[in-house]
């Protein structure tokens, strides 16, 4: 296709220590991200992260207060954001409405002076990439959302950037709808190997579609990763309990040495291997340990990590059981086991045992919440 | 509940019917009159003339202040919808805590009497020469109209999302050309209705114009006060229908244009 052979492959990023403030409010309180040229990097974090603040930023509407962004091996901290050539969708679509739907596509090209010719065999292909070829004559208010946003992404896509902006681009679809489009977007993100910076508050929408997830909370980044370590290894209690779900546990550690011995509210010991603590801890210490609920078996009387749980609830949902109890300090304990699990002999009240295989153990110092 | 829900409709009814009443009465009355016979105003009208409709298209005054006036309505009404819209895309998409007094100051000329501008556009256009000129009377008629383009524009313009401008800047183009290929064409229909607000209001404007006719350029409606004062035949009531249809015409543009955004 004409598309790959002259594309240029994505630009590297590099973020240097990029604040915001707006009066006395950090918006963005001293970023550094560094991003591989073709990379598909997802911001992650809550409203008010600062995660949109720094794609702002990337794109040039927003000047930051402080530090550098660089793009390929310009500096573009300062330039206007019509003179970055960077794409970029927007959450709402964004399609101009008095134009037909190949004039927006055309339109980046027409601001670059391409002859119309050309300017609409290239809006074609573009279309075509994003398998709208066809609609070109038709109108904005005749397409669906999901085809407004794949036009949105052709739009963004037609100069051939080297690096493609998204601001929650599918947070207004549905869900079948969201998972077509991601799906779509990863396919395009490989056939183009264009740089992706790609905004979500979705945390399953990050790790499905990015190479590398950035944590943000307050402006700063809790955590930057690929998906797994992200999920895995979380690197402090605000990432464990923002990605998936997690049991946090409150302990007492007793001693510290090959092993960590903690004690538990319902008033097991156990042994944690010492590669379980993410943060250095010291005896008579609180901590929290926390563990995925899928993690969590039932049965294991007597096994290392094995912990007794008074059911509240047990939720039957298909492929999956959510089981809900409660330790004696009141901590909430979820467990998800496989829908086809026999768990003939618990019923709300009884009380279970649940092990933890020991890789699945996460110590965190600090109380629990 | 029934009746008393007839009761307050047919109240409502009547209330709102009156209105309409008041307000098209006069035109019932001065349309009729404009086609009576006898060289002075009455009503009802006896016989029945085209005479002083013809003695208006042939008067070399009345014809020299019918073009006064459709000049400065026309550059009053470029003036007033650019500066409108302008004025307008300031307060509606800028951050300032400006934009308030702005606002206030622009629809100022609603609230101030007539006369008051009048009289101090007529002291100071005295001073700077600018009395009894086509440039005074477009910056008086301008001052005016405004507050009508920035009502019709404002509605228009905060429909129009902020984020498409920011994706027309993204895709290359700078601040202006995003307005211009962008958001213009989307308001268009109300800043061209806009115009033609302001071209009415300039158009039968008496009273500034009161003040700043020279001698030698009368806008029609300072004539036409002139005429009243002196003669009172039915070429009154005649120019009046013309401009009762003029603002018909216009206004029914000007409801056409905005509908069309609508859909």
């Amino acid at each position: 296709m004409a598309m790959n052979r002259e594309q240029t492959a994505g630009a590297s990023i590099r973020i240097s220590r990029l604040e915001k403030r707006f009066g006395n409010v950090s918006a963005v309180d001293g970023v550094d991200i560094d991003i591989s040229a073709g990379e598909f990097l997802a911001l992650l974090g809550p409203s008010g992260s600062g995660k949109t603040t720094i794609l702002m930023s990337l794109a040039g509407f927003e000047f930051p207060t402080a530090g550098n962004i660089v793009i390929g091996s310009e500096d573009l901290t300062y330039v206007p954001a019509n003179k970055r050539n960077l794409g970029m969708v927007f959450q709402n679509y964004t399609l101009f409405p008095h134009m037909s739907i190949l004039d927006n596509v055309a339109f980046p090209l027409k601001m670059r002076g391409v002859a119309k010719p050309e300017r609409y065999a290239r809006a074609e292909e573009a279309l075509a990439t994003v398998r709208l070829a066809g609609y070109g004559e038709r109108f904005s208010s005749q397409l669906s959302g999901g085809q407004q946003q794949r036009v949105a992404l052709a739009r963004a896509i037609v100069y051939r950037p080297r690096v493609l902006l998204m601001d929650e681009p599918l947070s207004a679809l549905d869900k079948n709808l969201r998972e077509d489009m991601q799906l779509e977007i990863k396919r395009l993100h490989a056939e183009l190997g264009i740089t992706v910076i790609f905004v979500t508050h979705d945390q399953s929408e990050a790790l499905t579609m990015a190479d590398r997830v950035a944590v943000l909370k307050d402006g700063r980044i809790q955590q930057i990763g690929p998906s797994r370590e992200l999920y895995e290894r979380p690197a402090n209690l605000f990432t464990a309990g923002f990605i998936g779900e997690m049991n946090f546990i409150g302990v007492t550690v007793e001693s510290v040495g090959e092993a960590i011995a903690v004690s538990l509210p319902s008033g097991e010991h156990w042994n944690v291997p010492s590669t379980s603590a993410v943060d250095p801890l010291q005896a008579g210490q609180k901590a929290v340990l926390a563990v995925r609920p899928e993690r969590l078996q039932i049965g294991g009387e007597g096994a290392a990590f094995a912990f007794h749980v008074k059911l509240a609830d047990i939720v039957y949902a298909g492929s999956a059981l959510l089981l809900i109890g409660h330790l004696p300090d009141g901590t909430e304990i979820r467990a998800r086991l496989p829908g086809a699990s026999d768990l003939s002999t618990l019923t709300p009240g009884a009380t279970a045992v649940f092990s933890v295989p020991k890789e699945a153990i996460l110590l965190y110092a600090g109380g629990a919440k | 509940m029934k009746p008393s829900i007839d009761k307050g409709s047919l109240a409502l009814g009547t209330y709102v019917y009156a209105v309409l009443a008041f307000i098209v009465i006069p035109l019932v009355i001065v349309i009729p009159m404009s086609f009576g016979q006898n060289d002075y105003l009455e009503f009802p009208p006896k016989g029945f003339t085209l005479r002083w409709y013809a003695e208006y298209f042939s008067s070399r005054q009345w014809w020299s202040a019918t073009s006064l006036s459709v000049e400065v309505a026309f550059l009053t009404a470029i003036c007033a919808s650019v500066i409108g819209t302008a004025a307008t895309y300031a307060m509606v998409r800028g951050r300032g805590r400006l934009a308030t007094l702005f606002q206030i100051l622009l629809i100022g000329p609603i609230i101030v009497p007539h006369i008051a501008l009048a009289v101090g556009l007529y002291l100071f256009f005295q001073t700077i020469g600018l009395s009894g000129t086509v440039p005074g009377f477009v910056l008086a008629h301008t001052v005016l109209a405004l507050p009508f383009v920035v009502f019709t524009t404002t509605a228009a313009l905060g429909k129009v999302d902020a984020s498409l401008e920011a994706a027309a800047m993204s895709c290359g183009a700078s601040r202006f050309s995003a307005f211009r290929l962008v958001t213009l064409p989307l308001i268009l229909p109300n800043v061209v209705s806009g115009a033609l607000f302001a071209f009415i209001i300039s158009f039968d404007e008496p009273v500034v114009s009161f003040f700043l006719s020279g001698v030698r350029y009368k806008t029609l409606p300072r004539r036409m006060f002139e005429d009243i004062e002196q003669n009172l035949t039915p070429i009154i009531p005649a120019i009046a229908t013309l401009l009762i249809v003029l603002s018909i015409v216009v206004l029914l543009g000007a409801h056409l244009m905005r509908s069309r955004t609508k859909n």
